[in-house]
């Protein structure tokens, strides 16, 4: 449904303040152009209009009645001839609303080419990811998907849409300033917002231009980073209707190798073993051609040789930059099993504030053993962190303990990689000082 | 009080001029019956300089008779503060005086008594503050692709409710263009102050270590790394001759390809010439900082008679990895903040002081680069 309708008139009228005018065209868009964003409810639109121009004064009415626009981002400017057009003034007259008019001044008459641009909320896109692993989980095949979302109220044609990845900072929400009336607001006292429209409709009749498109071919989407951001454009053009949503694919790889990964940290996921997959955003692992958009991403399983599949799990990735590991947190398991184990608690080297009076330091050692057990019929990483009550600790480790950091002044990681169906076990004391033994 | 003009115009205030002497009653209060003209606005300015209050400045032609006359000034629907109304005789300074303002009962109005000493066509200028009038200022920029220099436009939003139409008004503010525009009421008008090409600009990518998540593995969803642009009113930027007022500004970057995208969108601060105007536009997620502090501790104890620790100095490290996942160089400002008395005793990189507390690293990362930057320091006499 084409709810933005463009108006071009002369004034005939000599009154100095706004006349109704007469309507002379309604051009068509041309051609449309979306810019659509992720992590706001904004689309930069583009349109370009063929205009008919009188020589002198002329008015272009633009009516968005029950879409999602901006009025204060409404902009018209000519592509030609922009020297002897002149958009003097933007007016949103008394009493109606979604209704704007640009004053025009043209030392030409006739046709003349124009961009129209604007935001508008509504419209949407989101990325999401379908992995599948391989029998032997050292390798996976990663899809990924961009799915655009039109809830905006207008009809967008043969549009070419392009995506934003990337965060930016806006002050009000786009859809709160298309609902404001007047446009700016009053002076000195804000208004409240009216509630938001009820929208709903099905446009039933729009299925046929869906069926419509063409989908022999699969759209290519080129990339490349701007500013902070990273621009996808969609090859080709799209039609999305009101209501609509379109899926397309934005990559595809296979044969990604990837590490199973299993943490333990009391202080983030309590007792549990939480299983990670992780991978690099890097050319040495078949990506790295552009940052991986933040979205959801469900993993699967080959099981088979006919390829059968098994889910295993579901996260929300984080945007990743290009190079970056990534590392998929797939929930708590029971087949790899962490199980750190106090053995021993012993209190010494005992202070006193002065002979016969009270406690005022002491050491205390606790001695864990820690048992790693992966039953599965495959490698595991292991990271264990264990974080203690303070900074003022020194630290034994015993056994096969692999790799061991201090990774803060209160927390060591200890890391291991353990063959298939293994159980490993490895011993530290702390010695924690208390009071004055902190000195 | 509602009339309508041939153009359709609602005019709430109105003029009328009456020659004073009939009517002047014996009691207190001044009688203003009967009507001797309606003069026409002559010239309207509507004045913006000032943010939060708005001048009018009208003139009409008054036709006085010789003598005393009165005239009545009054204004239903809108809101004029009554005592900012000033008049000014502008034909006849010399000999046309004003004698009296008076301020009717519980009406919007006032009666000037104004002595002519012959009949004239008396031009005089009327100004007051109308509220419900004002203005916005909004800016746009265009980056170009390699963000060094902009376009930037500046416009004035004009907002209408007062209750008055206006007829082709100069519109001004204290720079720019003035406007001559018809205004009704309850309308919006935005016109275009200013463009001004090659604005240089420089963008900054700031982590605020006090403001922003230290361990980015322990939040859902990336840290963003705050990216602003910096424009500075000056001459070589074609600005530099007023203050710019702060508004809303959104920045956009050429695409290189004759279409632009939006980078976002921030308040521009009031900027005098000279200053600098700092928008944050969005976050780079690109770069990384893990920050951690490895070493807290107590050292130089002292205590009390009852073995109270009653001061101390600690030793502290903090150390910031930061990773440029970019292929291009990047200048990260890392802020760092040492709470009260401190010596530095070692860093990995120099910093400034911004204040007593406040440290600045400036870090130069290269593409695909990662970089830590380390600083050992001792917090003296805590308490």
């Amino acid at each position: 449904m084409k709810k933005i309708l463009i108006f071009l008139g002369i004034i005939f009228i000599a009154g100095s303040t706004y006349a109704k005018i007469d309507l002379v065209s309604l051009p068509e868009r041309d051609k449309v152009q979306l810019t659509i964003y992720n992590s706001a409810d904004l689309t930069l639109v583009r349109e370009s209009r063929t205009l008919t121009m009188k020589k002198g004064e002329n008015k272009l009415q633009f009516s968005w009645a029950n879409t999602l626009i901006d009025p204060t981002s409404l902009e018209l400017f000519p592509l030609k001839e922009t020297d002897k057009i002149s958009v003097t003034d933007l007016f949103f007259p008394p009493r109606i609303t979604g209704l704007g008019v640009w004053n025009i001044v043209s030392q030409i008459s006739g046709k003349v080419p124009c961009e129209i641009n604007y935001f508008t909320s509504g419209i949407s896109w989101q990325a999401y990811y379908l992995a599948t692993l391989s029998q032997d989980e050292k390798t996976m095949k990663l899809e990924g998907y961009v799915k655009v979302t039109n809830r905006s109220g207008e009809d967008y044609e043969n549009a070419q849409v392009r995506l934003i990845v990337g965060k930016i900072n806006l002050l009000d929400r786009i859809a709160d300033l298309a609902r404001r009336y007047p446009p700016y607001g009053r002076p000195f006292e804000p208004k409240p917002l009216p509630p938001s429209e009820k929208r709903g409709e099905v446009f039933a009749a729009k299925a046929m231009m869906m069926e419509a498109v063409d989908r022999a071919v699969i759209k290519e989407i080129e990339k490349e980073g701007l500013s902070e951001y990273f621009l996808y454009t969609i090859e080709g053009t799209e039609t999305i209707p009101d209501g609509w949503t379109k899926r397309l694919l934005s990559f595809s790889q296979d044969n990604i190798p990837v590490i199973n990964f299993y943490k333990y940290d009391e202080s983030r996921f309590g007792k549990n073993v939480v299983r990670f997959i992780s991978f690099k955003n890097a050319k040495s692992h078949l990506l790295g051609k552009e940052p991986l958009p933040d979205g959801l991403i469900k993993v699967f399983k080959i099981i088979d040789k006919n390829e059968r599949l098994s889910y295993i799990g579901q996260d929300n990735t984080k945007y990743i930059p290009i190079d970056q590991v990534v590392e998929l947190n797939l929930g708590p398991v029971q087949d790899v099993k962490i199980e750190p184990k106090l053995m021993e608690v012993k209190t010494l080297n005992y202070q006193f504030n002065a002979p016969g009076r009270n406690i005022s330091g002491w050491d205390e050692e606790q001695t864990y053993t820690v048992k790693v057990s992966n039953y599965r019929p495959i490698p595991a990483k292991i990271e264990i962190t264990r974080k203690f009550p303070h900074q003022y600790w020194t630290i034994e480790n015993k056994g096969d303990y692999g790799v061991f950091e201090k990774l803060e002044k209160d927390t060591v990681r200890y890391t291991m990689e353990l063959a298939p169906n293994t159980t490993k076990q490895f011993s530290y004391k702390v010695t924690l000082r208390w009071g004055d033994r902190q000195e | 009080m509602l009339r309508l003009n041939k153009g359709g115009i609602v005019k709430k205030i109105l003029i009328f001029t009456a020659i004073a002497g009939i009517f002047l009653s014996a009691s207190i209060s001044i009688a203003r019956t009967k009507l001797v003209a309606l003069p026409e606005r002559a010239d309207v300015v509507i004045r913006l300089d000032n943010p939060n209050y708005t001048l009018v400045e009208e003139e009409r032609i008054l036709t006085l008779q010789k003598g005393t006359n009165q005239v009545d000034f009054s204004w239903t629907g809108v809101s004029i503060d009554p005592d900012s109304i000033r008049v000014k005789i502008i034909s006849h300074p010399e000999e046309v005086k004003v004698i009296s303002v008076s301020y009717p009962p519980e009406e919007n109005s006032l009666v000037w008594q104004i002595y002519s000493p012959q009949p004239y066509e008396e031009k005089i200028r009327i100004s007051y503050l109308l509220k419900n009038i004002d203005r916005l200022i909004t800016y746009k920029a265009i980056a170009n692709k390699d963000e060094t220099n902009a376009i930037l436009q500046s416009f004035l939003i004009l907002r209408n409710f007062s209750g008055e139409d206006f007829s082709m008004a100069k519109i001004l503010l204290d720079y720019g263009e003035t406007f001559e525009k018809s205004v009704s009421h309850e309308e919006t008008k935005q016109m275009l102050l200013f463009t001004k090409q090659n604005i240089q600009i420089e963008k900054k990518l700031t982590f605020d270590a006090r403001k922003l998540p230290w361990d980015p593995e322990k939040v859902t969803g990336n840290v963003g790394i705050p990216v602003t642009y910096e424009i500075k009113n000056e001459k070589k930027s074609g600005l530099g001759d007023f203050a710019l007022w702060g508004g809303k500004a959104r920045v956009f970057q050429d695409d290189g390809k004759g279409s632009t995208i939006f980078l976002g969108e921030d308040n521009a601060s009031f900027t005098p010439p000279g200053e600098k105007c700092s928008l944050y536009i969005g976050d780079s997620r690109d770069i990384v900082v893990t920050q951690r502090k490895i070493k807290e501790i107590k050292i130089n104890i002292r205590k009390n008679a009852d073995n109270q620790i009653i001061l101390y100095d600690t030793d502290e490290i903090i150390k910031a990895e930061i990773e440029n996942f970019k292929d291009a160089p990047v200048m990260l400002t890392l802020i760092q903040n040492i709470p009260g008395e401190w010596d530095m005793e070692e860093t990995s990189h120099q910093y400034e002081k911004e204040d007593a507390n406040t440290l600045k690293f400036n870090v130069n990362l290269k593409p695909k680069a990662k970089e830590t930057v380390t600083f050992h320091y001792h917090r003296r006499n805590v308490r």
